[in-house]
């Protein structure tokens, strides 16, 4: 028998399937659509396919589902890079004004997360309608989520009955030096994609549609994951050169998610249901001091292994930390902020490295973790937060900006963002 | 970035050869514009004529489809008037290409009852009435005549609105001169209080028309460059703002008399230019969107008037100047995209209540403003955030007048 037709028996056991670069070759010949329509589910959605994407290795032409029951961006396994945008309203904006540009917003979230530009850019006489720096680059797992912040609930549009009791802005907190002008905002515009001139666009290109109506208040780019967000995902390490997000709730587990993540009915507002909450927390880390600490205390500091990952209290990466035992320090930073400490409290973060540039007076580098996380209340946050207060981390980090977000659930097609909470 | 390296980084408004070009079509675009009132009674088909009345074409929407009357029109501005007395399943007219590619006017959301229309400036050809959901969707119409030059001077309100530009440029630019002029006499009699409160009378006639002396690449940097442009060397560093670094820097008036009677010689020359020379809407408007570019750049930071602190008035003369070129063009506007019009005077008159709050009398060295220094950071964030919005809005008119 020709080795050929051996190859070519369906369902051999053991055969790997296809590669990705087979299926486009595949796709060249006659009536291979149907072939590789066929094959889809070995590489639209698989788990290993996300795998493979969220190590930003190929599948960079990989889209994330801008429709569903949440907004994306949340759950979807963290991509590599960030662009995080907090915009304020401008002053004499009507709700309507606000409303027609979240629906402006919403279509053109829609394209660009599925690769597609804002608008046309060959008109000649008139301003391109897409910016443009993204043309060519592929989509990269785009996601771009919305929320709203505690202002936007005040008297300027009429939505102090619809705000949220949870959405406020957060108590003082520990280890907080507040910089204004990296704090709060009416709007947050999220944007990750595994490239960062992807994500940089998206938020952009949103800032220019909304030009009058909204404005900039500050703008923030992550330039590499620090949680992983699913059980594909390898754990990523932050500035500390530790791995971040071991014991992060992953978006497999639907049951967590429901309970420490999406809002239900305690949410108190029908159109915040299926929305989460987003704290963002702008961190820097005092990294020249870190790196001149010595290893076991920068261990004993996390709780971890610096190298393996590995909780002190031994075992491998995620073997589960035995917070019984004196070897995780009774000040580290793992054993303050484990739900075992906090009555059970998870948050489910999805932050980024960030730097921005050199601090002009020391001469030190002015960079950190730009903190995210989503939850179901708020309070998850500042509760955490507080058990901080003695975190023998403090001394290496200071937390520098701050923001609370209610997110809005998903969103059908033809739904636009604001739908709910204008309705 | 200076502002001069952002201007030499923009694409060319105007090339000396489109210059050319423009002042010949200037001709005749003033000619229509004079007769655009009278009822045009002549039969000739020369370009002017052409634009002199423009032809109505009726498209009523019906089950069957949207018929243009008449089918066969001339070359020039033609108002489609759409009506739809009863017919549920259409609603939309679109004037296409033969081809379809491309849309080129449209009236939507006309429910049984409503109507409306869109006007555009034809050349000859076949063109395409679309109206889907009709039994037959697709209507040819037919433009005959000869094609006339650049399409706004078949628009009587096009031509009105360059032909007043024109005037409006010469106008300042000689107003610019004489109270140079003003300036240099006070510079003579070495009465620095009086030489600076003629300065920034002298400045905001430039301010309003810059864009304009920026096609004579030298001369705008000769009457308005800085000192790092265009080469950082003090003895090339010519015009108002060596003048004002004098003054309020350097404190004194040596060699600002020749400096003074230099700058006069470019201005006048730049009139004479100016003079001669004529443009057409699209520069118009991209010169309007520059103009708010400067000021939301140059006049926000404080770069441009950065020894005298009298950005304000400059700032508020790039708005006029703005301003002006849409005033010009509200007829043609009006009719156009009336909801651009509204939105751009909108955002004028945030300006303008921004504006408010430095207003002062006489103001600092009489320029009916504050001195720009007192304006603190969150307040430029503040004007800047305005004046964005606004020149946002007029970023858009280019595609309508072109």
């Amino acid at each position: 028998m020709p080795a050929d037709e051996t190859d070519s028996t369906p369902g051999r056991p053991g055969r790997p399937g296809p590669s990705r670069r087979q299926l486009l070759t595949g796709a060249g010949a006659a009536g291979a659509g149907v072939v590789a329509g066929g094959l889809a589910g070995y590489f639209g959605r698989g788990a290993a396919d996300q795998a493979a994407g969220a190590d930003g290795a190929g599948d960079s032409d990989q889209t994330v589902p801008f429709y569903g029951p949440h907004q994306a961006g949340i759950g979807t396994a963290a991509q590599d890079r960030l662009a995080f945008g907090s915009l304020n309203v401008t002053g004499g904006t009507s709700p309507a004004e606000l409303r027609d540009l979240l629906r402006e917003w919403t279509q053109a979230a829609a394209r660009m997360t599925r690769g597609a530009l804002v608008g046309e850019v060959t008109e000649p006489h008139a301003p391109p309608l897409d910016t443009g720096e993204a043309v060519g680059s592929p989509v990269s797992r785009l996601t771009i989520t919305l929320g709203y912040g505690p202002a936007l609930f005040d008297q300027r549009f009429g939505l102090s009955g619809r705000k949220p009791a949870e959405l406020a802005q957060l108590p003082p907190l520990p280890n907080e030096n507040l910089d204004p002008a990296s704090s709060g905002g009416d709007l947050c515009v999220q944007a990750c994609s595994d490239d960062p001139l992807v994500a940089f666009h998206a938020v952009r290109n949103l800032a220019r549609l909304g030009m009058g109506v909204v404005e900039h208040n500050w703008m923030e780019l992550g330039f590499g994951k620090t949680s992983s967000t699913n059980t594909a995902q390898a754990t990523p390490r932050n500035l500390l050169g530790f791995k971040d997000g071991t014991r992060n709730i992953k978006s497999e587990q639907t049951q967590l998610m429901d309970s420490y993540v999406w809002a239900g009915a305690e949410a108190g507002q029908p159109w915040m249901r299926g929305g989460s909450y987003l704290v963002a927390r702008k961190i820097r880390m005092f990294i020249e001091n870190w790196d001149r600490d010595y290893l076991a205390d920068q261990q004993n500091v996390i709780g971890r292994s610096k190298v393996s990952g590995a909780p002190l209290s031994g075992g491998t990466e995620f073997t589960a930390p035995d917070f019984a035992t004196a070897a995780i320090p009774a000040d580290s930073h793992i054993r303050l902020a484990s739900h075992e400490h906090n009555h059970g409290t998870r948050i489910l973060r999805r932050g980024y490295s960030f730097t921005d540039g050199i601090d002009p007076q020391s001469g030190t580098l002015l960079g950190g973790l730009f903190f995210i996380a989503f939850m179901k209340s708020p309070r998850q946050f500042i509760q955490l937060q507080q058990a901080l207060a003695a975190d023998a981390l403090n001394e290496y980090i200071q937390h520098v900006g701050s923001a609370v977000f209610a997110c809005p659930p998903g969103l059908r097609p033809g739904q636009h963002w604001g739908d709910g909470l204008f309705a | 970035m200076t502002s001069a390296d952002r201007r030499r980084a923009a694409p060319r408004r105007m090339t000396p050869r489109a210059t050319a070009l423009a002042a010949i079509s200037a001709g005749l675009a003033l000619t229509a514009a004079g007769c655009g009132s009278s009822s045009g009674s002549s039969g000739s088909a020369s370009p002017a004529t052409a634009a002199d009345k423009a032809t109505t074409v009726s498209i009523s929407l019906t089950p069957q489809g949207c018929a243009p009357k008449p089918a066969r029109v001339t070359a020039g501005e033609v108002d489609f008037n759409v009506a739809n007395k009863d017919a549920d399943a259409v609603s939309e007219a679109e004037l296409r290409t033969n081809d379809l590619a491309k849309i080129l006017g449209e009236q939507e959301n006309l429910t049984p009852g409503l109507s409306g229309g869109f006007a555009l400036t034809l050349q000859p050809g076949t063109y395409k009435i679309n109206c889907p959901g009709a039994a037959q969707s697709r209507w040819t119409l037919t433009v005959a005549g000869k094609a006339s030059g650049p399409a706004w001077q078949s628009s009587p309100q096009l031509a009105a609105a360059v032909s007043g530009y024109s005037s409006y440029v010469s106008q300042n630019t000689a107003s610019m001169v004489t109270s140079t002029q003003q300036l240099c006499a006070a510079i003579d009699a070495k009465n620095l209080s009086q030489a600076e409160l003629l300065y920034p009378k002298a400045r905001v006639f430039y301010e309003r028309i810059e864009p304009v002396a920026e096609i004579w690449g030298n001369l705008d940097t000769d009457i308005d460059g800085r000192w790092e442009n265009p080469v950082t060397v003090q003895s090339q560093f010519l015009g108002f703002h060596r003048i004002e670094q004098m003054m309020w820097a350097d404190n004194t008036l040596t060699g600002a008399s020749q400096m003074c009677a230099g700058l006069v010689k470019n201005e006048q020359q730049l009139l004479s230019l100016v003079r001669s020379a004529s443009y057409n809407p699209l520069e118009m408007a991209s010169g309007a969107t520059d103009l708010i570019n400067e000021a939301a750049t140059a006049k926000i930071d404080g770069e441009e008037e950065r020894y005298s602190n009298t950005d304000l008035p400059v700032f508020q003369a790039n708005v006029d100047g703005a301003m002006e070129v849409v005033t010009l063009l509200q007829p043609y506007l009006q009719k156009k995209d009336p909801s651009l019009l509204t939105l751009i005077k909108r955002r004028d008159a945030a300006i303008a209540a921004q504006m408010a709050h430095y207003q002062a009398s006489p103001g600092y060295d009489g320029t009916g403003y504050v001195e720009y220094s007192t304006v603190l950071d969150t307040q430029r964030r503040q004007l800047s955030g305005t004046v964005n919005a606004f020149a946002e809005a007029l970023s858009k008119v280019s595609l309508r007048v072109s």
